[in-house]
């Protein structure tokens, strides 16, 4: 375990967060979209993450079953909200059904809202992480002088 | 009578004169091939910085922050290199300063 695998391991953070962000973005920009590939409306998308060991060399793997880990955070999977669409009565809009009722995507612009600052949030905590571990090897450095 | 089993058989076979030591890599290497040897390690991190700006900058490269750990990889190495370097520095002017 050295200071890069720190480096190392906020970076599978970021990447994450970063993912989770873009995720975000597009259930904000899909909030009422009514027509998808699948049919029906957009479904609201989340990630799964799983903490996993880097499994680059060797000596990590190695290391790793000794206990000496850092686990690496990884998106697994990116679910679809299963929850029944709102329905809206818009006997107008071209894809209403018989009744006169359209499917919109069950999202709740709340909660992404809060999400989206998690997210942010998250993603600055791992920036600090990565800054605090630079800043630790600088001043090993500094022992010399 | 002593009894010889077969797994005994390497006091049979004639005495091969003891072949010197594998000269593995000494582990005490020449200060000159650890300098020479973080020197391209060093040089190795900075290559990886500079592909790693190129590849953001041609758009293989999706996140930005993997290009600033790598550059800041690079930057943390060549700092120690240099410290390396001052002390070697400085310990040559000691010697030099030796009246004799």
């Amino acid at each position: 375990m050295d200071f890069f695998d720190a480096l190392h391991t906020s970076s599978s953070g970021l990447s994450a967060q970063r993912l989770r962000m873009n995720l975000i973005s597009g259930n904000l920009a899909n909030i009422s979209t009514t027509r998808t590939k699948e049919g029906g409306p957009y479904r609201r998308k989340e990630p799964v993450f799983a903490a996993q060991s880097p499994q680059t060399s060797f000596r990590k793997i190695l290391a790793s079953q000794n206990g000496d880990h850092l686990p690496h955070v990884k998106v697994v999977r990116i679910i679809e909200d299963q929850s029944p669409p709102l329905m809206k009565y818009d006997p107008n809009h071209p894809d209403a059904d018989d009744n006169g009722y359209v499917a919109l995507p069950n999202i709740n612009l709340m909660e992404e809202m809060v999400n989206l600052i998690s997210a942010t949030r998250s993603y600055e905590a791992n920036v600090t992480a990565v800054k605090a571990a630079k800043e630790m090897a600088l001043k090993a450095l500094e022992i010399g002088k | 009578m002593k009894d010889v089993s077969i797994y005994d058989t390497r006091g049979l076979l004639p005495r091969t004169p003891m072949l010197p030591k594998q000269t593995s890599p000494s582990p005490s290497a020449s200060f000159e091939q650890m300098l020479q040897q973080s020197f391209s390690n060093v040089n190795q991190l900075q290559l990886e910085a500079d592909k790693a700006v190129a590849a953001l900058a041609t758009g293989q490269e999706q996140d930005l922050h993997n290009t600033m750990i790598t550059m800041e990889k690079a930057d943390i190495a060549f700092r120690l290199l240099m410290q390396i370097r001052n002390k070697v520095i400085n310990a040559y002017e000691t010697i030099m300063r030796m009246g004799l």
